[in-house]
């Protein structure tokens, strides 16, 4: 069993590791022109965008497969497959729809602790 | 630490160290929700970027979603101490609510640890110190009510 005996330390909010660091970020997509969005946007409002989480060393795998499970509902075999997609090959699509839908499902994973973003398909 | 369910609900055991310290941390987790002073780098671990390559869509959705975002998290750190405060000497009884309070309110904490250790790749390795020990405390807790919830 882990000692944590010594609980008066403030780790959290006074840092423990002098100097911050940038977060880990996915290698950055290109920007589409504007004109182009737009199109997009008028011509498929409803599948155009998508809900994306991203691997992180932290995250328990059964934790992200329980957040997949609750949240969307998905079965837990398919909870598992995204899981393990997120985990080999980084990320994963979760859900695609309108932006709206999207953005809370984001909103959501990020309230779970999970790296979401929002993606145009 | 013993994790068990029973009927819908789950009961924690944890010996007075364990919840003097969980109780700590979830305090010391809501300080860092609201300062927003403190350190960027956790602050992006908490409230990650949810368009990676358009700042200006952003920003909108840091700017409806953030105040949400830290009250419900903070309501989760409070609910972990209510949880203990409720429990006393004895064990800590979990409804299913409780737990959906507890397991991301962990999450954030592991986070928040993560980026004070430099933890920040899958094969960055975690220290052998305290804060270290804290970390896999946390995660073998968090995989404890997992593990019950999903049985």
């Amino acid at each position: 069993m882990v000692d944590v005996a010594q609980l008066v330390e403030h780790w959290l909010v006074v840092p423990v590791v002098a100097g911050s660091s940038p977060v880990i970020h996915p290698t950055m997509s290109l920007t589409q022109p504007d004109e182009a969005l737009e199109e997009r946007e008028l011509f498929e409002p409803d599948r155009a965008w998508s809900t994306v989480v991203w691997n992180d060393p932290v995250n328990l795998m059964t934790y992200v497969t329980h957040v997949f499970r609750t949240y969307f509902g998905y079965p837990r075999r398919e909870a598992e497959r995204l899981m393990l997609l997120v985990h080999h090959e980084g990320r994963a699509t979760v859900a695609s729809g309108p932006r709206e839908e999207m953005e809370r499902h984001t909103e959501a994973m990020h309230e779970f602790g999970l790296w979401a973003t929002v993606e145009r398909i | 630490m013993r994790v068990q369910r029973r009927r819908g609900d789950i009961v924690v055991g944890l010996d007075a160290v364990e919840r003097d310290l969980l109780a700590s941390l979830a305090t010391q987790y809501d300080e860092v929700l609201h300062d927003d002073e403190g350190d960027d780098a956790v602050h992006d671990r908490l409230f990650p970027v949810a368009y990676r390559d358009d700042p200006d869509a952003d920003d909108e959705f840091r700017r409806y979603t953030y105040e949400g975002l830290v009250e419900r998290k903070s309501a989760n750190a409070g609910r972990i101490a209510a949880s203990i405060a409720a429990a006393g000497d004895g064990r800590i009884l979990l409804d299913p609510d409780a737990v959906g309070a507890w397991l991301p309110a962990l999450t954030d904490l592991r986070l928040v640890i993560a980026e004070r250790l430099g933890i920040r790749h899958d094969d960055d390795t975690v220290p052998d110190d305290q804060l270290g020990q804290v970390y896999h405390w946390l995660a073998e807790l968090q995989a404890r009510l997992v593990d019950a919830v999903d049985r």
